[in-house]
């Protein structure tokens, strides 16, 4: 009797935490019909934050990837002083709300920011522009990408390397031809998540790059505009809706990339102890 | 040690809420007012014993439709209130203070402005609100006057109230933006103001209505009268806002 008890309260919170999670997704893609929801998108601002969400995350994204990876590869490599407060501060922006990393983004490279007028000496301006939002979707996502790198790195068996280098292979050739290989998948799984992250920003991005159509007004942006615009209610549900459907497919293109990694062994033997666990 | 330092931490959070909690009992419930953001400084000054809830007047309106608990909306303009009123979400609007819209420019003027004129300028970064909010509406409104409508290529952003333009203006972000003559008046230092030729200024008279919806209705409805009352016009005259008539 108890136990039944206990097993109906166990179902009824699970069913309880499930339907919240599931409701306002699902209440997005019924709140008004499917015909009018598809013709919402044709509207010339959904048009424009997509192009722009998609320029400034593809952009924030290759510099992740080109700055993070390296950064994330010298903080699993190597054993110094100080590198478990630097892993700390990477992973810092991860936890900060973004209106602190839109405050951060306007006190470091606004005009009148700490790198103000040197970034004027040059002849550059951020505010306003679509540098602006990549900076903030940098900022925010970046971290996600690079945490997720310095655990994949750190998974990878010491012996592949070593054996790599005493084959004859330099490090530049090990980390290209063995590390970055066998770290794939990994690597994947936190750029999707980073990309994901990216494409949701919405506080850094208004605090430091402001709302303009077709220039600065991403897709959260341009859902924050609309809702409380006369008709604009049903615009931002379409692209509510797309978001939705964007992000679900980034998370299961996260759940399928384990298949397709390669980051399993040619030979079960030599990966028998991972050096991760 | 530790456990004893838990517990005090765990009794201070207790006790924290529950002493505000005692000391706000004391008094009767105070009123929820939804309020333009230009209004951020000055009523809190008429009535500090009310909550208030600060945003672009559209804003506001689309959460009261959407059932905020608002007891009294007060908009920066007469259209939106009238609006709901016709709606039957608010009662009858009253009309308790006007106000000028101005030019502000950051104190070391980056871009040069001296006159809405040199707004033509190209790359000149002109910070607005967005259409809708009464101040973005209004600013479009005076340069279609001016016969400036060419000038709305030069906007950088289109925000959701009027303090995100003072803010950015002030920050020195953006070159220039469209503002309350009182909002300027709130960070003197850090901005200097260019006039609008009168000619092209708006009329912009703020309005606020009792929410149907309310629990507090009588009180509400007092809220309203003491906002035309002579105490609360002599503090709106001082915060540089125009007499209501």
């Amino acid at each position: 009797m108890r136990r039944a008890l206990t097993a109906a309260l166990v179902f009824a919170a699970a069913f309880v935490a499930l339907a919240f999670l599931f409701v306002p997704v699902l209440a997005i893609f019924v709140h008004v019909t499917p015909g009018r929801l598809v013709a919402q998108l044709s509207n010339p601002l959904v048009g424009d934050a997509v192009v722009v969400s998609l320029e400034t995350t593809v952009v924030a994204q290759v510099l992740i990837l080109a700055l993070g990876t390296p950064a994330a590869y010298l903080l699993a490599s190597r054993r110094f002083r100080g590198r478990a407060l630097l892993v700390t501060l990477v992973e810092l922006p991860l936890v900060l709300p973004p209106a602190v990393a839109g405050i951060g983004l306007i006190a470091a490279f606004g005009r009148y920011g700490l790198l103000g007028s040197p970034l004027r000496a040059a002849g550059l301006t951020i505010g306003f522009t679509q540098a602006a939002v990549v900076l903030a979707v940098a900022l925010v996502s970046s971290p996600l990408y690079v945490r997720q790198a310095i655990a994949t790195f750190e998974a990878v068996d010491e012996n592949m390397v070593a054996a790599s280098r005493t084959l004859g292979a330099g490090p530049a050739k090990t980390f290209f031809r063995v590390v970055l290989p066998l770290a794939r998948g990994g690597l994947a799984a936190g750029e999707a998540l980073a990309f994901a992250r990216g494409l949701g920003e919405f506080g850094a991005t208004i605090m430091f790059a402001g709302s303009l159509q077709g220039v600065t007004q991403t897709l959260p942006l341009a859902i924050y505009a609309e809702f409380d615009q006369t008709n604009g209610f049903d615009v931002a549900l379409a692209m509510s809706a797309l978001l939705v459907l964007v992000s679900a497919a980034l998370l299961v293109s996260l759940k399928v990339t384990p298949r397709w990694q390669s980051s399993r062994p040619t030979s079960r033997f030599l990966f028998a102890r991972s050096l991760s666990s | 040690m530790r456990r004893a330092l838990l517990a005090a931490l765990c009794a201070a959070a207790l006790a924290v809420p529950a002493a505000l909690a005692a000391t706000r009992a004391q008094d009767r419930t105070p009123l929820t007012v939804y309020a333009a953001a230009s209004l951020t400084d000055v009523l809190p000054k008429i009535d500090p014993a009310e909550r208030y809830s600060f945003g672009g007047s559209n804003a506001l309106a689309t959460q009261i439709v959407q059932g905020a608990p608002a007891d009294i909306f007060a908009a920066a303009n007469t259209s939106i209130p009238g609006q709901l009123y016709r709606q039957g979400i608010v009662e009858k609007p009253v009309v308790f203070t006007r106000n000028a819209l101005v030019l502000i420019v950051p104190r070391s003027n980056p871009a040069q402005v001296r006159s809405v004129y040199d707004l033509r300028r190209p790359g000149v970064k002109l910070d607005v609100a967005a259409a809708g909010v009464p101040v973005g509406d209004y600013t479009r409104l005076v340069l279609h006057k001016l016969g400036l409508d060419d000038v709305l290529a030069n906007v950088v952003s289109n925000e959701t109230d009027v303090r995100e333009v003072l803010a950015k203006v002030a920050l020195g972000e953006a070159d220039a933006g469209f503002v309350y003559a009182t909002d300027a008046r709130t960070v003197r230092g850090k901005v200097a103001t260019v006039a609008i030729p009168s000619s092209a200024q708006p009329t912009v008279r703020y309005a606020a209505a009792v929410v149907r919806a309310t629990a507090h209705r009588a009180a509400a409805r007092r809220f309203v009268a003491r906002l035309l009352a002579r105490a609360a016009q002599r503090r709106l005259r001082a915060a540089g806002f125009l007499p209501r008539h």
